[in-house]
């Protein structure tokens, strides 16, 4: 640690937020390098390994943070978390800041504590609050079609720095569940060394008291999400997620709105849903919408489920992802040109790459309509180039679960 | 051999040539009309020699054929595809024979009544199929009820067949091409080496031999490379008949069952299966796509899928094809305010999709076209369809792998299934029968086979044709 201070703590922040942006704006030809970043995070490696119940690779770095931060309070706060270091800057400017939070318990590691137990349960409640998720969200910007999107990419980072011309550092100090966790980590390590005293115990009995509600309150909160994402997961027919998507009980938790899959879409069909459709729980979280001419999940592409930091999507090779069925093509003959004989047209066979599409001929009616097969795995291919307005003859539904 | 033949032609028309003006009433007008056809002669009444049965086997006698011509390219086939390729090659200065199985010249696109002209745009809307596709759509541009909807991409222009055979028909009086239509091309002459020599044809006159160094095969279903012995694939897919029915407007495309009826909202979730019965007469008056012709409607019949090599499909789905539009129509006309409607006329050609695909030098892939493959023998564009973006076809897909001197033009060129699905359409015919035609003539100028025509002179000469390479 010794030669580190012998650098200034500015430059090292500002090597590494240059590299934060190096990483997560893909200038690298290694496409994976974002989720790489958002997996530095302990807290993001941590809770998804439990809440998914398996280990990636990508977790080596998390560990080290987690191993230094131990030894050496927020360290990793203080020279290496890109968000923290924009927040610092954002601190020194101009406006007086208000520090009534000064007085307010370290809400930060109970915030941790609560979505780690929460991931025990399947539903890591608070992941989507971890800064290098947030810091990578706004990356994706480029990809956002709408005002919408552009808004809810930059709403994290934007409301943080906000957050911080008013406040100043509060998010750091007190919220952030990242130095909790670190701050987590350093007293643990510490506790093992010094011996308990009378003061401390009572200190301790405070602090276990809210470890256990923040625990009882993650475990609540994660199993009722749970259970509403079962329930809209039955009920709704339009919510179609990324390729990848664990099942949508656990979706909305699992994901933490790094925007790293919308941002690695070629097609620009992944979008940061508002809530109208998954409710609040679904806020921001990434779903697919196919209402551009020729933009559909491509046959040839499974980015977005290798830039998923937490298993959310699942990293699928290009073989497995053409297999992840997001959705089923379905057909409304009322509307289909073909079948209704108006035209023939077979632009939903011609352009299905799974041939999943066939244009059935009825002896009896004397008349062909498209029959979906069970090889369809809703790319949406079908529905883009469906030359009926404004309702879609061919649509890709949501399966619901058997 | 060819040497043989040819002194044996000189003798046989010094004794036909008495009864040239006894036989010109076989003889099609415009061959008798072409002065500088080449080696222009006529059958004397052969002697026929009947097949026989020989151990309860029917045997066809081996058997002399008349040389009914001896020419540079012969073009076998009068669609979109040969008659591009016939009137090209002409320009050059070189002898042409196109042999046309029906009475009239267009093929499909006349007989098939496909009448849309159907894929001309890129994504962004540019035309990027010319050349001799473009003067045909030119000369229809002039004429009244010839072509509608010409430059208003996407919307893709539609034909009158009259119209087009008319053209066509103007076009190859004034050409100097041989022509010789209800000629049903039906064998290739082959040398000892398997190089294409001619091909045979049967027609009233009886079956007869034309010769040529360069055969293009424009026949649609491949039957002359393939009787050649050149390796090929046979696909199967649907069979429809296409008709005009009269009395009736435009289809809107902008009409889903949401704004037609109230009760069926299109944004509930469909069920499954087939269309409910009786769906026919819902439709709501409309039926088809617009003609130049007013009032006038062409309606395509996807079909079922079957084997357009195969005699008995064949004929089963004519008759039944014939008997469902009228059936269709009849409901149609049930419908209030459609009591006029009437089936105008069924096409008299079948509409066979696919049936041969050659093995060409190059396989033009689905994959290859899905991702932009750019070909250093690029000879055209085909426009965008559905989701694949315009693409180039190389002169690779014209040229057989092994067999010499034959060359595909039109839906039977060297491309997979679903390429030749695109390809199989009347621009992307004209596309690829501009440059087999083209090609032939620099075989016949520079002496060569056609695999080894230069890639530049072709390109050259199709950019001097006004044909779009990019």
């Amino acid at each position: 640690m010794t030669f580190l201070r012998r650098i200034p703590r500015r430059l090292i922040q500002l090597t590494c937020f240059v590299g934060a942006v190096v990483l997560v704006w893909p200038v690298l030809p290694w496409a994976i390098a974002p989720r790489i970043f958002v997996q530095a995070s302990p807290f993001v490696a941590l809770s998804s390994s439990i809440a998914t119940r398996s280990i990636s690779l990508g977790i080596v770095f998390a560990l080290i943070v987690a191993v230094a931060s131990s030894f050496k309070k927020r360290w990793f706060c203080l020279y290496l978390c890109p968000t923290g270091y924009l927040l610092e800057n954002a601190s020194h400017m101009g406006l007086r800041k208000s520090r009534w939070w000064s007085k307010c318990p370290p809400v930060g590691r109970y915030l941790a504590i609560l979505t780690l137990v929460g991931a025990v349960a399947g539903y890591p409640v608070l992941l989507w609050m971890d800064p290098l998720c947030i810091f990578s969200s706004p990356f994706a910007v480029n990809k956002a079609t709408n005002p919408i999107s552009v808004f809810l990419v930059c709403l994290g980072l934007g409301g943080l720095v906000g957050a911080t011309l008013i406040f100043g550092m509060l998010w750091c100090v007190r919220l952030c569940p990242l130095s909790g966790l670190q701050d987590m980590l350093f007293s643990m390590r510490k506790a093992f060394w010094t011996r308990m005293t009378a003061s401390a115990s009572a200190q301790r009995f405070r602090v276990a008291r809210r470890v256990f509600l923040a625990g009882a309150g993650g475990a609540m909160l994660g199993l009722w999400a749970r259970r509403i994402g079962a329930a809209r997961y039955r009920k709704s027919d339009t919510l179609l997620r990324p390729p990848g998507a664990v099942p949508e009980d656990r979706f909305t938790g699992l994901c933490i709105r790094c925007n790293n899959c919308v941002h690695a879409c070629p097609s620009t069909i992944i979008h940061p849903d508002t809530g109208q459709e998954a409710g609040f729980a679904g806020f921001g979280a990434p779903v697919i919408k196919y209402d551009t001419d020729y933009k559909y999940c491509l046959e040839t592409c499974n980015a977005c489920t290798q830039v998923c930091p937490t298993g959310a999507l699942a990293a699928l090779n290009l073989q497995d992802k053409n297999k992840y069925i997001m959705g089923e093509a379905l057909v409304d003959n009322n509307v289909c040109l073909t079948a209704l004989g108006k035209k023939e047209c077979d632009a939903c066979e011609l352009s299905c790459p799974y041939d999943a599409v066939k244009i059935t001929w009825d002896e009896e009616q004397y008349i062909a309509y498209p029959v979906v097969n069970d090889k369809c795995i809703g790319c949406g291919a079908c529905e883009v180039v469906c030359p009926t307005t404004p309702a879609k003859a061919i649509r890709v539904w949501t399966q619901k679960p058997d | 051999m060819t040497k043989d033949l040819t002194r044996r032609e000189i003798v046989r028309r010094s004794i036909a040539a008495g009864g040239l003006f006894a036989a010109g009433s076989l003889m099609p007008v415009s061959s008798t009309l072409a002065n500088q056809a080449a080696g222009q002669s006529t059958s004397q009444a052969e002697t026929k020699v009947p097949a026989t049965i020989v151990d309860g086997k029917v045997v066809q006698p081996r058997r002399e054929l008349s040389v009914l011509q001896k020419t540079s390219i012969l073009v076998v086939g009068g669609g979109p595809a040969g008659t591009a390729a016939a009137f090209c090659a002409k320009r050059l200065g070189v002898d042409v024979t196109l042999v046309e199985r029906y009475g009239y010249l267009g093929g499909l696109a006349t007989g098939g009544l496909v009448l849309g002209i159907f894929p001309l745009y890129d994504r962004d809307k540019k035309q990027v199929i010319y050349g001799i596709g473009e003067e045909l759509m030119k000369k229809l541009d002039v004429l009244k009820f010839g072509i509608i909807d010409r430059n208003k991409a996407p919307v893709y222009p539609t034909i009158d067949a009259e119209a087009f055979k008319y053209v066509l028909a103007d076009m190859l009086l004034d050409s100097g091409i041989a022509a010789y239509l209800d000629c049903w091309g039906v064998d290739a002459i082959v040398d000892t080496k398997g190089a294409v020599k001619g091909a045979v044809f049967e027609s009233k006159s009886g079956r007869q031999a034309i010769l040529a160094d360069i055969v293009i095969d424009a026949s649609g279903d491949g039957d002359i490379y393939a009787a050649a012995g050149a390796a090929f694939e046979k696909v199967k897919t649907n069979i429809g008949l296409i008709s005009r029915i009269g009395n009736i407007d435009e289809v809107d495309m902008a009409v889903g069952r949401g704004s037609e009826d109230p009760e069926h909202p299109a944004t509930g979730k469909p069920g499954e299966g087939r269309p409910s019965k009786g769906r026919v007469n819902d439709l709501n008056g409309h039926a088809g796509n617009s003609t130049p012709a007013p009032h006038v409607n062409w309606l395509n019949m996807k079909g079922p899928v079957g084997d357009a090599l195969d005699i008995a499909d064949l004929t089963a789905m004519e008759l039944k094809h014939r008997r469902g539009t009228w059936g269709n129509v009849e409901k149609l006309r049930q419908k209030p305010g459609n009591e006029q409607v009437y089936l105008a006329e069924t096409a008299p050609q079948l509409g066979v999709r696919l049936s041969r695909l050659l093995d060409g030098v190059k396989k033009l892939t689905v994959q290859e076209i899905r991702s932009g493959a750019k070909f250093k023998d690029v000879i055209g564009y085909s426009g965008a369809y559905a989701n694949a973006p315009e693409f180039q076809i190389p002169y690779g897909s014209l040229v057989p792998a092994k067999v010499e001197n034959v060359l595909a033009a039109g839906r039977c060129i060297s491309a997979d299934f679903e390429v030749a699905d695109i390809t199989r359409l009347i621009p992307v015919c004209w596309v690829t029968g501009q440059a087999a035609g083209l090609a032939a003539a620099l075989c016949i100028q520079e002496k060569c086979k056609p695999r080894e025509v230069s890639v530049t002179k072709l390109q050259n000469l199709l950019k001097q044709q006004g044909a779009y390479l990019g």
